[in-house]
């Protein structure tokens, strides 16, 4: 069983296609990077997979559910491109409500959180208010509240937006640390040299239709990187 | 790994109260009510007057109770009308921010978060309101002598006006900008307020009104209708179990307009 898919799924907007008969999957414990230049329907994908949206056509599954049923995000987490924290809320508020809301209760959340935030690297940082983070801090809380509980699959959006490379790296190891337990993962993103170091598979979108897609190995020519790949891909 | 729906929704309920409670806009709502209290307090402590009427001297008590009557009316109405401004953006504004992105992310339901939301948002309106009903109540058994339980069916009733208004204030912020939904809030209840007061003194309703106040949120009478012993021999027109099944049905049946909106509402 894949771990989420779609199925021949389109998206239209009033006269706007956004996704057009797109189809894909991942199986459990792999890591998928969706790639694709300014609308080519990345944030779409991720929306009609977490229910935010529906599919105009096609059918998309999450964990073997509809997207509609809350069921089928239990074990999810997700990191939107655009992330939005509640200003006025503290960092350790936040990752508690998060905590909560992915299943975790008294003392196991209590040391679930001190464990994501010294792992986050926001160990000094738990009782500072969201508002006033800088973008790369407010980026590793996004990712802190991802990481809580051991989510079986990862949804991340843009991962890397906004952190430096120190926080680019750690970005990497997280994913790769929450690959090395089996979590799956799917990864939009622009960085390809990331999506290159820390997905095993690939999907490219173009005008809101699947341009290539595999395992990273067969998607590349001999010699040619993935950059050389998704523009090849892009512009054929 | 997934928490009970009840423990989802008591969660999400409390986020909802403490982010109401973060904004700045409380204070503003603790310093009305503050005041509200110190004009009440001003209005209940005439004691001693005497009061002629068309030749004929009215007692104390009755001149009391039609005074009461009008400030708990009054009390009533701050009710609904902070329930609707603080519901018209208190689920809005999560989803336009982007903020409630990461929560919906969560195995939480739609219905769940809407409604969470909404409790959220009374929680502040019902805790001005019972401050102010009762303060009020208290004052009116202590200076005048009037019995003070009545207040308790007429903040149930204040209750579930608030909570219907609130919740379709909540419909209205899915499709409108704050400014209109804010701006509908206020003529709603206005409206039906009046059509309400105008119909316990026995006016002649057009065909609207009539309609109105047959069959619409009962948001005044129901109030009216519970502190009636304070101005007996005068009666209040109504049948209080219709009111209340009205006022129940209204309820419902505005949270369930609520969640099917969300439900079926698309966030981008």
């Amino acid at each position: 069983m894949l771990i989420l898919e779609l199925a021949a799924v389109s998206k239209r907007y009033g006269d706007r296609t956004a996704l057009d008969g797109v189809s894909l999957g991942i199986p459990p414990g792999a890591a998928l990077g969706l790639l694709g230049p300014n609308g080519a329907g990345k944030s779409t994908t991720l929306r009609l997979l977490l229910g935010f949206i529906r599919a105009s056509q096609g059918q998309v599954s999450l964990r073997g559910r509809s997207p509609l049923d809350p069921a089928s995000r239990a074990g999810v987490a997700y990191l939107p491109e655009r992330l939005a924290l509640p200003a006025r809320m503290t960092v350790r508020a936040f990752l508690r409500l998060h905590g909560t809301l992915a299943g975790l209760s008294g003392s196991d959340l209590a040391r679930e959180i001190d464990a994501v935030l010294e792992r986050t690297g926001l160990g000094g940082r738990a009782d500072d208010r969201l508002g006033g983070l800088s973008k790369g801090l407010a980026q590793r809380v996004g990712f802190a509240q991802a990481l809580l509980g051991e989510p079986e699959l990862l949804l991340l959006d843009e991962p890397t937006s906004g952190l430096d490379p120190l926080g680019v790296r750690d970005a990497r190891d997280w994913i790769l640390a929450a690959r090395a337990r089996g979590a799956s993962v799917l990864v939009s993103s622009h960085v390809l040299s990331e999506v290159e170091r820390t997905c095993d598979h690939v999907a490219i979108l173009n005008e809101g239709r699947v341009a290539a897609q595999g395992p990273l190995g067969e998607l590349l020519r001999p010699g040619e990187s993935l950059e050389d790949a998704f523009v090849r891909n892009v512009r054929a | 790994m997934m928490p009970s729906p009840a423990r989802i929704f008591s969660v999400l309920a409390r986020e909802a109260l403490a982010d109401a409670l973060r904004r700045r806009l409380v204070l503003a709502i603790a310093v009305t009510s503050l005041l509200s209290l110190q004009a009440v307090n001003s209005c209940t402590s005439c004691g001693s007057a005497r009061f002629v009427r068309d030749g004929q001297v009215v007692e104390m008590p009755q001149v009391a109770g039609m005074g009461a009557l009008v400030v708990m009316i009054a009390c009533a109405l701050w009710t609904l009308l902070l329930a609707g401004f603080l519901a018209s953006d208190h689920l809005a504004e999560p989803l336009e921010d982007g903020s409630a992105a990461l929560l919906l992310a969560r195995p939480v339901g739609r219905g769940r978060f809407a409604l969470a939301r909404l409790a959220g948002a009374l929680a502040i309106a019902l805790a001005s309101g019972a401050v102010l009903l009762l303060a009020t109540a208290w004052l009116l058994h202590a200076r005048q002598g009037l019995v003070w339980w009545p207040v308790l069916p007429a903040f149930a009733a204040c209750a579930a006006g608030a909570a219907t208004v609130g919740a379709l204030a909540m419909l209205a912020s899915l499709y409108l900008p704050r400014i209109a939904t804010v701006l509908l809030v206020m003529m709603g209840v206005a409206g039906i307020a009046a059509v309400n007061v105008a119909g316990l003194f026995g006016a002649e309703l057009g065909s609207l009104a009539a309609a109105v106040q047959s069959f619409g949120p009962p948001l005044v009478s129901p109030v009216a209708l519970a502190l009636h012993d304070w101005i007996a021999p005068t009666a209040v027109p109504g049948d209080a179990l219709t009111l209340a099944l009205r006022q129940i049905a209204w309820m419902l049946a505005s949270a369930a307009a609520l969640v099917h909106a969300f439900r079926r509402a698309e966030l981008d």
